[in-house]
């Protein structure tokens, strides 16, 4: 296989949850409507890459993430590992397999530890319920291994603790050490960061990084902060209301965006050069309108200051501006 | 896990034990019914000893409804049984039912909850269902209907696990008509459980759903089992007391239902034996109020929400 074959493939993947419907709705015998909350998107990962997930709150990455792990049916397109169709695979005993392979780390670590259980266990379970060990010797050295890794030294300290007895970093990194344990090969990493301060945000960001060079691990890093995708990523995917609609290279997408939205997402961000290509955007008005209406035509049309007729119109396709940059704007040609 | 991480486990775990119950026994209401319940405790363990064998009308040993005296503290039953030997022994009989059936309701309330509110759909809505049904049957129906059968089963005259047939049967009427309760706040806690992301951070590890039930989310439902529970007992003992009122009790093993259904039979009231009524119906009270207060207490102290429980 060569060898920057895609680990991970997402073809028109499609999710949405159908909508709490009022008493009236009903009575009137209104039909039901639905949250497209992911809304056919497109995305490749390879061996050992790193591809950063960007956009606003609501835009639909976490739930991107949850059709990866598999804890969300995706309703339409498919999710193909390594060449495998696992879009309809379910089932905790068929997806041992899939779930040796890929892990997830999450945003808020105190939520994600459960308090009844010591680092040990937390750390232990997924080489528990998948079988990866054969006694308790191999048991306790994949868990040292695994919380050293994560930057917890020495790791028998840490064993008997609970989640409460830990700081915030300290659990950020059992949450990461429960996800390398298993020696993944892919891990989704949702916001893995955001509620950390700024030195352990970086030690953490290094151990994935270097994690990627020592295993070849591909990650999925989701992250509505476009410098910090900008710095850990080799490719970003621009999220918009469900849709992906802009990638490319990470220095492309930080640096030469050609989505107006990508443009304005930039210039909300303090941080980065304003002067090259905005184009006259200002940094983003309003809000993401709700995914369960979706607007007419380009779906960033009621937010862009470029906007024009086709725009209300017709909904644009991403069509190729750069090598591996892709752009969904009528504009972009 | 090495030496000396299974040391420092259990030195963590005794640690929350003992924090916890300093926090419980500061509470006012836990350590009167505490009290309460360890003289109870007391008295049913070892009423032989304290109290001498269970009075029969043949070894009664004093007057008819002899007033309370130096010989007879609580003075005489209508056939001169001593009423606090009867009391004595009553205490070991209601408790006895009263925990047995709170084990069963507790079991089968938990199971029920648990599976329901994990599993949601129509599993949740049939269990529940079922749960509504025994949440409004009464015991006393219930009682009737089981009676027979079970005397049927298993003949008027033999022993079930120690306990005589309509004593059994009080077990398990209590236990099926109180485990309603503790399946619908177990099915809320696990509603809003389920949603927590260590359940996703589970399935993802590879956890099936019984390990993710018993796993993850039973250890986090200790502090409602516990608490409930509680409560479950008081309500067991008043239910026990009136199903026995009611003539449902068996008089070669008193209960303290038994002996007000006795003392009522015996025209206790009219007679203004005062000490043969109120002898076991202060028992009743003050058990049941016991366990409502340590019920209220674990309340308390599991509820400031991030408290360690051992
Ligand atoms: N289980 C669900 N049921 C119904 N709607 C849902 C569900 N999960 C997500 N949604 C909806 O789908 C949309 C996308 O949500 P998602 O959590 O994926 O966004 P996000 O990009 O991760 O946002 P954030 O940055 O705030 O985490 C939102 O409108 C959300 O309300
Ligand atoms: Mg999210």
């Amino acid at each position: 296989m060569p060898d920057n074959a895609d680990i991970l493939r997402l073809e028109n993947l499609q999710v949405s949850f159908p909508m709490q419907s009022g008493v009236f709705d009903s009575i009137l015998g209104r039909p039901k409507g639905v949250v497209r909350a992911v809304d056919g998107i497109n995305l490749n990962v390879n061996r050992g890459e790193i591809v950063a997930l960007v956009g606003e709150s609501g835009s639909g990455k976490t739930t991107v993430g949850r059709v990866i792990t598999k804890l969300v049916q995706p309703t339409g397109g498919r999710l193909l590992f390594d060449g495998e169709d696992m879009t309809t695979t379910h089932g905790f005993s068929t997806l041992r397999p899939y779930r040796h392979r890929v892990q997830m780390i999450f945003q808020d670590a105190y939520q994600a530890l459960n308090p009844r259980h010591t680092v040990f266990d937390a750390v232990a379970e997924p080489l528990r319920s998948l079988r990866l060990v054969e006694n308790r010797a191999q048991l306790t050295e994949r868990v040292s291994e695994a919380l050293s890794t994560a930057g917890l030294n020495p790791p028998q300290e840490f064993f008997a603790r609970f989640p409460h007895e830990l700081s915030g970093g300290q659990r950020q990194r059992v949450v990461v050490a429960g996800a390398l344990v298993v020696k993944p090969d892919f891990i989704v990493a949702d916001e893995p960061v955001s509620m950390l301060d700024v030195s352990i945000r970086a030690q953490i960001l290094q151990a994935l990084i270097d994690l990627r060079d020592k295993y070849r691990l591909a990650l999925l890093f989701i992250t509505h902060d476009l410098p910090l995708a900008w710095l850990i990523a080799d490719r970003i995917a621009v999220m918009y209301l469900g849709r992906v609609v802009e990638i490319g290279s990470a220095d492309d997408i930080t640096l030469y965006p050609r989505h107006p939205y990508t443009v304005a997402l930039r210039n909300s961000t303090p941080q980065v050069r304003r002067d090259a290509g905005s184009g006259g955007i200002q940094a983003l008005q309003g809000e993401v309108p709700s995914a369960a209406r979706v607007p007419k035509g380009c779906r960033f049309h009621p937010r862009c200051p470029l906007a024009f007729d086709r725009c209300r119109q017709e909904e644009p396709s991403a069509i190729e501006v750069g090598p591996q940059h892709l752009s969904a704007c009528w504009l972009a040609k | 896990m090495s030496e000396g991480t299974v040391q420092s486990l259990s030195r963590i775990r005794a640690r929350a034990i003992k924090g916890f119950l300093r926090q419980l026994l500061g509470h006012g209401g836990a350590q009167l019914g505490l009290v309460c319940l360890v003289f109870f405790v007391a008295v049913a363990a070892m009423p032989n000893i304290l109290v001498g064998p269970l009075q029969t009308a043949i070894t009664a040993t004093g007057d008819f409804l002899a007033p309370p005296s130096g010989q007879h503290l609580l003075g005489t039953d209508d056939v001169g049984r001593d009423v606090l030997n009867l009391v004595a022994h009553g205490a070991r009989i209601s408790l006895t039912i009263a925990l047995l059936a709170t084990v069963i309701s507790l079991i089968v309330g938990t199971i029920v909850g648990i599976t329901a509110g994990y599993f949601g759909g129509w599993v949740d809505v049939w269990l529940m269902r079922l749960t509504d049904f025994f949440f409004v049957v009464p015991s006393f129906v219930l009682a009737l209907v089981i009676t027979p059968v079970v005397l049927e089963v298993m003949g008027r005259g033999g022993e079930i696990l120690g306990f005589r047939p309509s004593l059994f049967v009080i077990i398990v009427v209590i236990g099926l008509t109180s485990w309603a309760f503790i399946a619908r706040v177990i099915r809320s806690q696990t509603l809003s459980l389920k949603e927590r992301t260590f359940v996703d951070r589970a399935r993802i590890a590879g956890s099936s759903d019984t390990s993710i039930m018993v796993r993850h989310i039973l250890p986090n439902l200790v502090p409602q089992i516990a608490a409930n529970g509680a409560l479950v007992v008081a309500n067991a003992i008043y239910i026990e007391t009136s199903l026995s009122f009611l003539g449902l009790g068996d008089p070669l093993q008193p209960s303290w239902g038994t002996l007000l259904s006795l003392a009522q039979r015996a025209g206790a009231a009219s007679v203004g034996a005062w000490w043969y009524l109120g002898a076991p119906g202060i028992c009743v009270l003050m058990v049941s109020l016991a366990f409502v207060l340590i019920g209220n207490a674990l309340d308390d102290t599991f509820n400031p929400r991030r408290r360690v429980i051992p």
